[in-house]
């Protein structure tokens, strides 16, 4: 136990830079899943196909690959970024293809009566999508995109491989000096637990109020 | 569904264009260590000793690994020249590897190993639940992690060193890291030293030494801090890389045992002492560290010398 109090400092800085690092990349991730779901529900072909490729291939590689290559890939091709920012750019890249895919099962979920309405009432596709569908897709996918959200924050911790020094970087160098992993890795779990305990506490009420009648 | 395919396989040719340069890197880090050990690995262990039946005592660790006729060995399967596995053989070679088998030979009759591969985070987790018997993964002995578990040894003594790309200038010594960028091997005892000897070092780390390796030649650091026969090892391969200065520090290696177990611990104590006076040890350090470091081999340290062994 003491292994872990006596680092309370490094545990919090860690802390602190996985709460950042989770804040950044999905902030990243929706403006990245708003974006490719409305090429991907949108008339224009190639931008759907564009954002099909996008999802698939995302979704199909391992999020530590992608680190990996970003981090020491991208240098050898003159493309070089500080290691948190390159770790925060990737993950938001790479979630956003999960959030695109929550949205457009919400978009789905939307009876395709609304769409015409809202055609019928002269608004464009943007209008459409901004004022009628997306809204209410997002209504009715609060709950994955919480689950996204946690998925998320733990996935920050992969950075630890590529040189970022969060949570999981920093209980490492705790437990190098003091040698107890089992306390030293429950009390991170504990944190990372603690996180996604919130996240889910917070779209769990969201949801309650959002929730679209059907 | 085509177009998918078609970049699934367009990635996928990238992606195995770009494992197969990292294989070409492991392979020729394999390189040093598994050619000689090829031919005279198994004369070496030929020469290793087997204890006395009567050294095996009735309820003990040695006699239940002996009963199961394994040792199982946490130890490492990518660090050259100390316990990597050969991806041509996929035998395990280095100097940690086949003292793991030297032992084993001594506990059984037969060099049969099984190595399970520890990270430095779950050590003391692996021998605390008896996962693994002992550990053979250049575990320094701290009097911290002697808390933890019991070391036998120390087997050998290492030290940090420097290595930063060809050319630089103004780095000799531990205290011109200070200010500048330093890069270390996660969980490495690189990192607690460069804090002691350089406080004002920015340390990064990343997970392996080809990682280190590679991001010293892309600048995200000027230097990099690591065990010098893995330095030397790197810069043999590698004529980016330069090692400066001397090592810095003294890192004994202990072999890590269950905490308390000082009946192993004095069997596995006996056994470093025969095979270091038998010429065994300095076989097996020919074989492998010796294939890159000039000279004969060092003295080993003296057993219990440090602080927590």
């Amino acid at each position: 136990m003491s292994a872990l109090l006596d680092h309370l400092p490094e545990f919090w800085q860690g802390l602190v830079v996985t709460l950042q690092m989770t804040a950044a990349s999905f902030a990243g991730a929706a403006v990245v899943g708003l974006v490719i779901v409305a090429m991907r529900v949108g008339p224009v072909p190639v931008l759907r196909t564009v954002a099909t490729v996008y999802v698939e291939t995302l979704q199909n590689l391992p999020l530590l690959v992608l680190l990996v290559l970003a981090v020491f890939g991208l240098p050898e091709i003159g493309l070089k970024a500080g290691l948190t920012t390159t770790a925060v750019v990737v993950i938001a890249l790479y979630e956003g293809a999960y959030i695109a895919e929550a949205l457009r099962s919400g978009v789905n979920a939307i009876s395709s009566g609304q769409g015409e309405a809202a055609r019928a009432l002269g608004l464009t596709f943007g209008q459409s999508l901004r004022h009628v569908v997306l809204p209410q897709a997002l209504r009715t996918v609060v709950q994955p995109i919480g689950n996204i959200f946690i998925a998320l924050t733990m996935n920050t911790s992969l950075a630890a491989a590529v040189g970022v020094v969060e949570l999981t970087a920093a209980a490492n160098r705790v437990n190098l000096l003091e040698a107890q992993p089992i306390p030293i890795f429950v009390g991170a779990g504990l944190a990372y637990a603690a996180v996604a305990a919130c996240a889910g506490f917070v779209t769990g009420r969201l949801e309650r109020r959002l929730a679209v009648a059907r | 569904m085509v177009s998918i395919k078609r970049v699934a396989a367009v990635a996928a040719v990238a992606m195995a264009g770009l494992t197969a340069c990292a294989g070409t890197d492991s392979a020729s880090s394999a390189v040093p260590g598994a050619a000689p050990s090829e031919g005279g690995g198994s004369g070496v262990l030929a020469d290793a000793p087997v204890a006395a039946a009567a050294d095996i005592l009735p309820g003990s660790t040695m006699e239940k690994i002996k009963q199961r006729g394994e040792l199982i060995v946490g130890g490492s399967l990518d660090a050259p020249l100390l316990s990597q596995q050969n991806p041509a053989t996929g035998e395990v070679e280095g100097f940690d590897a086949d003292l793991g088998k030297a032992l084993a030979k001594y506990i059984i009759g037969q060099p049969k190993v099984k190595i399970v591969n520890s990270a430095s985070e779950t050590r003391e987790a692996l021998l605390s639940n008896g996962t693994v018997d002992v550990v053979f993964q250049t575990y320094t002995i701290t009097p911290e992690r002697a808390e933890q578990v019991s070391f036998a040894g120390p087997y050998y003594s290492s030290g940090l060193s420097i290595a930063v790309k060809k050319g630089t200038t103004g780095i000799s010594s531990p205290q011109d890291l200070n200010g500048k960028t330093v890069i270390a091997g996660a969980n490495t005892p690189a990192i607690p030293a460069i804090k002691k000897l350089a406080p004002q070092a920015k340390i990064i780390t990343f997970g392996g030494d080809p990682e280190c390796v590679q991001a010293l030649k892309q600048d995200r650091g000027v230097a990099y801090v690591q065990d010098e026969t893995l330095l030397v090892a790197d810069a043999k391969k590698d004529p980016e890389l330069q090692v400066v200065g001397k090592p810095f520090t003294q890192d004994p290696y202990g072999i890590g045992l269950k905490h308390g177990d000082d009946q192993f611990k004095s069997f596995v104590n006996d056994w470093l002492k025969k095979i270091q006076a038998n010429g065994v040890w300095q076989g097996i350090w020919k074989n492998s560290l010796g294939t890159v470091v000039q000279g004969e081999a060092p003295t080993p340290p003296e057993i219990g010398s440090v602080p927590g062994s």
